[in-house]
């Protein structure tokens, strides 16, 4: 009975929510194709690609310049890679200490956690203070650099933290028991167990790191990431060229989901069987 | 031959193991008897090195190896979980030990492929080798750790209540495989339950840990028939252990043990005064197929089990809460001095 009512109700409710969610994506995307004298705003005079082309640099030259976003796009990747890398292992790693009760563990897991809670703007502008005391160039693979893998570090150790508490320690002994090295057990039989949260926590290292803003802005330098720079195109004028590059940079991040996607279901599925394995 | 000398384990507050005195000898199945947190699992967790005596040493043939890492001791584990690699087929959680250990792994591909499927054969899973780990059953599961473990030819091969995840029937079967299996191989087995049955059937030996000591390490029909003290004698369950002072006829005093299917019973005042004799009330019976247990409460509140055979019965037709006389031959009692 109250089902009957309850339930179309939340399915309206959630369908708005998702709406509202969406809603400024799906206006982007809509008017990313605008004809060449349109501006950024309804209504669409004509429906055409132009402006992709005009990204891609494909058309004759017009009088709107060319998104600067080629060099800040890959140094925003390989920045987001280097933080990948680097947070994953750090946090696997640590995750991995966590794991035995150590002396002032309490302590250094807040301190950990501790850079994903302070205001960017504040690390930030304290990096750029301290590297120019002690006189270091600013730059996006110094110290943007090590602001992001502080940023991203935490959440990749929390995903890992989570992971390690589910995970079976007999069947390391299990590994050791049979002659084999520590090394090797956390080769053969550790990682890929916990593969699926080592993926999980690049996933979200590399998106953090992508399109961090606040800690960037500070520790630059005079190259820009792609966040940067495209904040830099807004001081000028708003040309829907700008809406076509988010169009793009969406469906990179949906690959990059689908990836991801495909590789968690290919290892959840064994590691659904073994919890099959209590049940005898 | 496997010797633990004063071994000691503490968790904080809780004393573990107290200075445990045990050996294994070669080519021995050895069962050792406990309560559920008699420290049992902590014994063979310190033998195999997961983790160290805060005291006392553990040797193999005279040469120490607390201390040393687990992957360089060479003694098998089987855990009670199986502890299977979930990622790997049965094939390769088999020839795992092979090819990754690190004293002389073996990289030639045919004879680890020849080997594994000795081992399978060994333990009868003969072509199960390509199975998932999660495709085979909890039975199939505990041969596949046993011949994990068997294949790497440890000093000795610990297992941790091994038949503890298995139902009744597959318990029994598996009962007589692991003896046989070890038979064949020569190799030590120490083999943890804290089932009396599983530890009197498997056992060449039996050793009863209690109170974090070994009180008593004898083989299975001599430990049975003779428990050396209180603490043996309770884990065997089947003696009635009671202070000596029940009794009404005898001189004894102590702690003094008879065992179940050794009492008889009598309507009250009408026991025999050539045997030791006590008075105590029927509360219950039960009954479990070739055998029926009655339970007798004395003055004192000690419990009295009393075992009658199906084909041979000697009770009485009981009525519950009714007061009987419960006597015994006098040679049948066993007199154990100091606390019980």
């Amino acid at each position: 009975m109250e089902s009957r009512v309850l339930r179309p109700v939340l399915a309206i409710y959630s369908s708005i929510f998702l709406l509202f969610l969406y809603g400024p994506m799906i206006v982007l995307a809509i008017l990313s194709f605008q004809s060449v004298d349109g501006g950024p705003q309804f209504p669409i005079r004509e429906w055409s690609t132009y402006w992709y082309q005009h990204l891609l640099g494909l058309t004759e030259t017009s009088r709107v310049s060319q998104l600067p976003v080629g060099d800040s796009l890959i140094r925003s990747i390989v920045l987001a890679f280097m933080t990948t890398v680097v947070s994953t292992v750090l946090g696997v790693m640590s995750a991995e200490a966590f794991r035995i009760k150590f002396k002032g563990s309490g302590p250094a897991f807040y301190l950990i956690i501790l850079g994903m809670m302070v205001p960017g703007v504040l690390v930030g502008l304290g990096m750029a203070l301290l590297s120019n005391t002690i006189g270091i160039g600013r730059a996006w693979w110094g110290t943007s650099f090590v602001l992001h893998v502080v940023y991203t570090y935490p959440f990749a150790f929390l995903v890992m933290l989570a992971i390690f508490n589910r995970f079976d320690r007999t069947v390391e002994e299990a590994a050791l028991s049979l002659g084999v090295s520590p090394a090797q057990t956390f080769r053969r039989v550790t990682f890929p167990i916990i593969f699926p949260g080592v993926l999980s926590a690049m996933l979200f290292s590399f998106t953090l790191s992508y399109d961090e803003f606040s800690r960037t802005l500070f520790t630059a330098g005079r190259d820009l990431t792609l966040p940067l720079s495209i904040y830099g195109t807004f001081s000028v004028e708003i040309y829907p060229n700008i809406f076509a590059f988010g169009v793009l940079t969406t469906l990179f991040s949906f690959t990059l989901l689908v990836v991801y996607g495909l590789l968690m279901k290919r290892f959840t599925s064994k590691a659904a069987r073994f919890k099959g394995q209590e049940d005898g | 031959m496997l010797t633990l000398s004063r071994v000691s384990r503490r968790y904080g507050e809780t004393i573990a193991l107290d200075g445990v005195d045990f050996v294994v000898p070669e080519n021995t199945y050895m069962s050792l008897l406990g309560a559920s947190g008699a420290g049992k699992t902590t014994l063979l967790r310190l033998i195999a090195g997961f983790e160290e005596p805060d005291q006392g040493e553990i040797s193999i043939n005279g040469e120490r190896i607390d201390g040393q890492p687990t992957h360089l001791r060479d003694i098998g584990f089987v855990f009670q979980n199986f502890a299977l690699f979930p990622h790997l087929t049965v094939a390769q959680n088999v020839a795992f030990g092979l090819r990754y250990r690190t004293n002389a792994p073996l990289t030639n591909e045919t004879e680890i492929k020849d080997r594994t499927e000795e081992a399978l054969e060994l333990v009868g899973l003969t072509g199960f080798g390509h199975r998932a780990v999660s495709a085979i059953s909890g039975g199939q599961r505990q041969r596949v750790a046993l011949a994990r473990t068997l294949i790497c030819e440890p000093r000795i091969v610990l297992l941790d209540e091994p038949l503890g995840a298995l139902d009744a029937n597959l318990r029994s079967r598996m009962c007589d495989e692991l003896k046989a299996i070890r038979e064949r191989l020569g190799v030590s087995f120490l083999h943890v339950t804290g089932s009396e049955t599983e530890a009197l059937t498997m056992g060449d030996k039996v050793a009863v840990l209690a109170n974090g000591r070994i009180m008593q390490t004898d083989a299975p029909d001599t430990l049975f028939s003779h428990p050396g003290n209180a603490d043996a004698a309770r884990h065997l369950n089947a003696w009635n252990i009671f202070d000596a002072s029940l009794c009404r006829t005898s001189a004894l005093d102590g702690m003094i043990a008879v065992r179940f299917d050794q009492m008889d019973v009598s309507a009250a005042g009408t026991g025999p005064a050539d045997r030791p004799t006590l008075a105590a009330k029927y509360l219950t019976g039960e009954f479990n197929g070739p055998t029926a247990l009655s339970f007798f409460r004395a003055d004192d509140g000690t419990l009295f089990q009393i075992v009658d055979h199906l084909s041979q019965p000697r009770l009485p037709d009981l009525v519950e809460g009714q007061r009987y006389d419960l006597h015994f031959p006098p040679q049948a009692l066993r007199q154990f001095h100091g606390a019980a």
